[in-house]
């Protein structure tokens, strides 16, 4: 059966959101994705409220806003958002819209100011958002209070480990609760030493005719398409982990919505890369100041980390080179956002991190490592778009919904293929070993439908039922 | 470079050689000949880069970043790019896009160490599968070219683009 959304004066536009979200949860304990989710406008409508609207979403890292007065300019949503540390080294996050006519207050990317001054009449306001005045206050404004007419700020604002979250719904849980189990992985790529991380200049963007769930979807702990669509890079070195023994290692639901995966060999003492391939000089500044003997542990054992925090922030850690003849791989951490768009559109913005403490000579060459693979003109992901654009294309397709296309999530479900759920494991989460697995996927679209058909106010589990 | 340089006027034999070498390299390019291009036009010392870019207020300048990029390559790193579009599995460019590089406004100048300085204004146009509207780069490039062995090599080239947001799904093509 098949429902339309009708609007006044309009020829049906296809199926509804809530059809979609039927289908989705019927079809997950089978495996099984309605493709149209991939590019349905409906969704999408909904997705900016209900998902985008409601989350915690990663903005900026504090190392971009160091000193007094630095701020950048970022989405929520599709919405602008300035991320501003004021006079007394808060952050404050406000939506980008003058309070008298709503006009764009904040027209650079990032920048250092002591106020934001409307180009329309001239409200001005401070790196808090408060109303510091207007031109001829007295005979325009006079009388007229300022405070309650300052920029609108987020409803909440977090950090963990420099990582700067917002969420617009005052509901909304505090961030740590809203990551869960994902704390503990955060923990073992951000934590790993007293000095923390920092972002190595601002973020790449580009604009992509592919859905921005496709990006979350594959950093979720997509590795099995490693062998096929990123096999050019072991033909150039970029990569020393083979394709065979990468697939070995965890795949964890560290909460719902919250998916990472792990490649790791089975026996602790394997020669492989250590520490996503860090260098010894830099990786035996690891401890266990700010995180657990088992999280560095885990760390230590991890040739690959990929993750995504939902909505769309993903983190990977990794060895790689943009040189093979002439680097060896070496440890690269990059974190991005799959900005919405449309439903047919995503802006990419792609960060790349180092530790605080690495020399300033292995932080330029894991740079250069990282932006030679991982980014839009890197060896291994100038691969994946171009796939994510014709998923969007499939999920818009009339051809999706009359013939009630579905995808296939089922690798690693019970009698498929070699995943196993682990018991025996440190952290928390739902834990399988070996990563032919889709369930870290699974994860994110089952958090994804509770997220969008929530009422306002209200919240899925932080927790899963059988861990 | 050195910083002291002679502008080169058009129409000059050195102009006229800069702007057949401008040409035959679009020309390897667009043609796909790109191994061909760094075998016989590239500096085994090359650094090309592409550098990030963000609005940013007039005070503070075009905005290009010094120490950020899209593009930061040496001859390795281009030779890697290369040999990886020569594999049966470099998707990004099997099939390959349709590519046009147009290059206008070539201005010259040669310093005293003989190193050739080229600023030219880029516009490339890319079209795939069943594209109707070409991605376009437009820009500028900073292009220093040196005598090796008497043949004029790239040596150094910035690739400035009119763009903070990159409206293409990758940079698997060469500026
Ligand atoms: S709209 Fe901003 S001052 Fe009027
Ligand atoms: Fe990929």
């Amino acid at each position: 059966m098949t429902t339309t959304e009708h609007r006044p004066g309009e020829q049906p536009v296809g199926l509804s959101a809530d059809h979609l979200l039927r289908q989705l949860d019927e079809g997950l304990p089978a495996g099984e994705i309605p493709a149209a989710l991939f590019g349905n406008e409906d969704v999408y409508r909904h997705e900016l409220r209900s998902v985008f609207g409601r989350c915690w979403v990663f903005l900026a890292h504090e190392s971009e806003i160091e000193a007094r007065g630095d701020y950048v300019l970022r989405k929520i949503g599709e919405d602008n958002f300035v991320v501003v540390r004021d006079e007394e080294g808060g952050i404050n996050v406000l939506f980008d819209a003058c309070r008298h006519r709503g006009v764009q207050v904040c027209r650079a990317d990032s920048g250092n100011t002591s106020h934001f001054r409307c180009p329309y009449h001239g409200w001005t306001y401070n790196t808090k958002g408060d109303l510091v005045g207007a031109p001829l206050w007295r005979n325009a404004f006079g009388g007229m209070s300022k405070e309650g007419n300052g920029l609108v700020p987020a409803a909440k604002v977090a950090s963990y480990h420099g990582l700067v979250f917002a969420t617009l719904d005052p509901s909304a849980p505090p961030l740590a609760e809203y990551l869960g189990g994902m704390t503990w992985y955060l923990d073992l790529v951000f934590g790993l030493n007293a000095e923390g991380v920092e972002v190595l200049g601002p973020p790449q963007r580009f604009v992509i005719d592919a859905n921005w769930k496709s990006g979350a979807d594959n950093f979720s702990g997509d590795d099995y398409h490693l062998g096929t669509l990123h096999r050019s890079v072991w033909e150039i070195g970029a990569f020393p982990v083979p394709f065979r023994e990468n697939m070995l290692g965890y795949h964890i639901q560290a909460s719902p919505g919250h998916s990472l995966s792990f490649s790791m060999a089975p026996t602790e003492d394997e020669p492989g890369p250590k520490f996503f391939g860090y260098p010894e000089e830099l990786t035996k500044t690891f401890d266990t100041s700010r995180i657990s003997a088992h999280q560095l542990d885990v760390a230590r054992r991890s040739r690959v980390f990929v993750g995504n925090v939902f909505p769309n922030f993903s983190i990977l850690a990794l060895p790689m080179t943009e040189d093979g003849a002439n680097h060896p791989p070496t440890g690269i951490l990059t974190i991005r956002t799959w900005q919405p768009k449309g439903p047919g559109q995503v802006e990419v913005w792609n960060w790349f991190c180092a530790y605080k403490n690495m020399t300033p000579e292995q932080k330029d060459r894991a740079y250069k490592a990282g932006l030679g693979t991982f980014s839009m003109g890197g060896s291994f992901e100038m691969d994946d778009t171009e796939p994510w654009i014709t998923v969007s294309r499939t999920g818009r397709s009339v051809a999706a919904e009359v013939l009630d296309f579905k995808l296939n999530y089922q690798m690693g479900m019970p009698g498929i293929g070699i995943a196993k759920r682990v018991e025996e494991w440190p952290g928390p989460g739902i834990v399988y070993w070996t990563r032919y697995e889709e369930g870290v996927q699974r994860n994110l679209f089952s958090f994804y439908s509770r997220m969008m058909q929530a009422a306002p106010g209200q919240w899925p589990d932080f927790t899963f039922d059988d861990e | 470079m050195n910083p002291i340089t002679t502008k080169v006027r058009a129409g000059s034999e050195l102009h006229c050689e800069v702007v057949d070498w401008l040409d035959t390299e679009a020309e390897l390019l667009d043609d796909g000949h790109e191994a061909r291009w760094l075998e016989e036009m590239v500096s085994r010392e090359v650094i090309y880069q592409m550098p990030l870019r963000q609005t940013v207020e007039r005070a503070r300048g075009a905005g290009f970043e010094e120490h950020a990029f899209h593009l930061d390559e040496t001859y390795g790193s281009l030779a890697s790019r290369v040999a990886r579009n020569q594999t049966l599995y470099a998707w990004a460019e099997d099939p390959p896009s349709r590519i046009r590089h147009f290059i206008t406004g070539v201005r010259v100048s040669e310093a005293e160490d003989g190193l050739v300085a080229v600023r030219s204004n880029l516009l490339v146009m890319r079209t795939r599968q069943e594209m109707t509207q070409p991605q376009t780069f437009a820009g500028e490039r900073r292009d220093v070219l040196r005598r090796e062995d008497g043949v004029l090599r790239l040596y150094r080239r910035t690739i400035l683009l009119d763009l903070t947001v990159i409206g293409t799904h990758n940079l698997a093509i060469f500026f």
